[in-house]
């Protein structure tokens, strides 16, 4: 190991910790560490800072009043705008009272309870002893523990390597349905997936707060992907993108 | 405006982020995204598709540094800070235990990074914060991807000493 060879690492082993390096230089950054002390101590000083920046510094989010003015009725209603506005008010509302009745006709009505139902088992999975029925990070045994209690088969993946272990899965009952629940683990925070099949097609991601829980939810290949946890919602965001993309 | 919300909605909460921390106040980081949105829906048109976020992102950073020149003269561009100097300081052997201790205190953390100049608060913020990846970060800060893994090495260590510093004052 030569001095050169130190300083390159002391760089990439940012790329490294943050995923973004190619396989083979992230091969030898890993091979680097494992021989050099001073690299592997920093390598752990930047993880822990990593850490703790993404759990102990604020999140700022944007004021409800903030989102109320800047798209309020003809919104950024200053200056240049004023003209734009005066021609296009009449049809900003007709537009905004079309969007209000495509909306209060395509929200399904069953959308809020699903979602409070799913935020009460999350937390009823976290009292006691009752998160998982079948414990493994092992994607092969947790899968075929749900054959024959489904009639639907759920994606099962481990996301160790992005910061989600997988923990393991339980039935559970939401919407008079039997629900597949798997959990995973942040840092020490809990995530439960509910998945339940769905007639509808497909539907975007929504994000939203319930009692204080993030809950993320979508549906993809006639199932409804229902997250809810007490982590940041920008990683509940991130990790839904994993378990969209797949494995 | 159906679309100018489709966009910009999602990325308020990320906007406001970015705009309070580069900023440092509340009120500036909501004149920042307000005059942001302003101009995000003027140049509408030309945001053919792709990364939203990424795009208005940067319309933010850049009002926010509007603001910063307005407010505070120069002295916040500091992108040569010499770091190396006090690291001798520092004996080698105490520097794991008081890191870990800390990191542990988000005060300390909070001051720590609004110590660092904005070029190197803000990608370790669209990093941490927003989990943004380095292309998407290389788009709102105007610079090569590899400059932003550079950059929060830079950052990262001044973190770090930032963080060790704050001890000494205690």
């Amino acid at each position: 190991m030569n001095e050169l060879d130190c300083t390159v690492c002391q760089t990439r082993l940012h790329g490294y910790l943050d995923h973004e390096l190619d396989p083979a230089t992230a091969a030898d950054v890993a091979a680097h560490l494992a021989a050099c002390p001073e690299c592997a101590r920093l390598h752990d000083e930047v993880k822990l800072l990593k850490v703790s920046v993404k759990r102990q510094a604020p999140y700022y989010p944007a004021p409800a009043s903030l989102a109320a003015s800047v798209f309020a009725a003809g919104a950024p209603a200053t200056r240049a705008v004023e003209r734009w506005q005066k021609w296009f008010a009449p049809t900003f509302s007709a537009a905004a009272l079309a969007l209000a009745a495509v909306l209060y006709v395509m929200t399904p009505g069953s959308e809020q309870p699903l979602m409070d139902e799913a935020v009460s088992s999350h937390v009823r999975s976290l009292m006691g002893e009752h998160l998982n029925d079948v414990v493994s990070s092992d994607r092969h045994t947790v899968k075929p523990w749900f054959t024959g209690k489904l009639d639907f088969s759920p994606p099962v993946f481990d996301y160790s390597a992005q910061g989600f272990p997988l923990l393991g899965g339980r039935l559970d009952y939401l919407q008079h349905q039997t629900t597949a629940a798997l959990s995973y683990g942040r840092a020490k925070h809990i995530i439960n997936v509910f998945i339940l099949p769905v007639p509808e097609a497909d539907k975007p991601r929504q994000t939203q707060t319930i009692r204080g829980f993030n809950v993320v939810s979508w549906q993809a290949n006639h199932m409804r992907f229902v997250l809810v946890s007490d982590v940041e919602k920008s990683e509940l965001e991130a990790f839904s993108q994993l378990l969209r993309d797949g494995a | 405006m159906k679309r100018f919300e489709d966009l910009i909605a999602p990325h308020l909460d990320a906007a406001y982020n970015l705009a309070r921390w580069l900023t440092g106040n509340d009120a500036a980081a909501r004149d920042v995204v307000q005059e942001s949105a302003l101009r995000a829906f003027r140049f509408l048109q030309r945001f053919a598709d792709g990364n939203a976020k990424a795009w208005f992102l940067t319309i933010v950073r850049n009002e926010s540094y509007t603001w910063l020149k307005a407010s505070a003269g120069r002295h916040w561009v500091a992108f040569d800070d010499d770091i190396g100097d006090d690291e001798g300081a520092l004996s080698h052997s105490q520097t794991p235990e008081l890191l870990a201790i800390h990191t542990e205190n988000a005060a300390l953390i909070q001051q720590a990074l609004c110590a660092l100049p904005p070029v190197f608060r803000e990608v370790i913020v669209l990093k941490e914060l927003e989990d943004m990846p380095y292309k998407d970060i290389a788009l709102v800060v105007d610079i090569p991807i590899g400059t932003v893994m550079s950059r929060l090495a830079r950052g990262r260590a001044m973190l770090k000493l930032e963080l060790l510093k704050l001890h000494d004052h205690e």
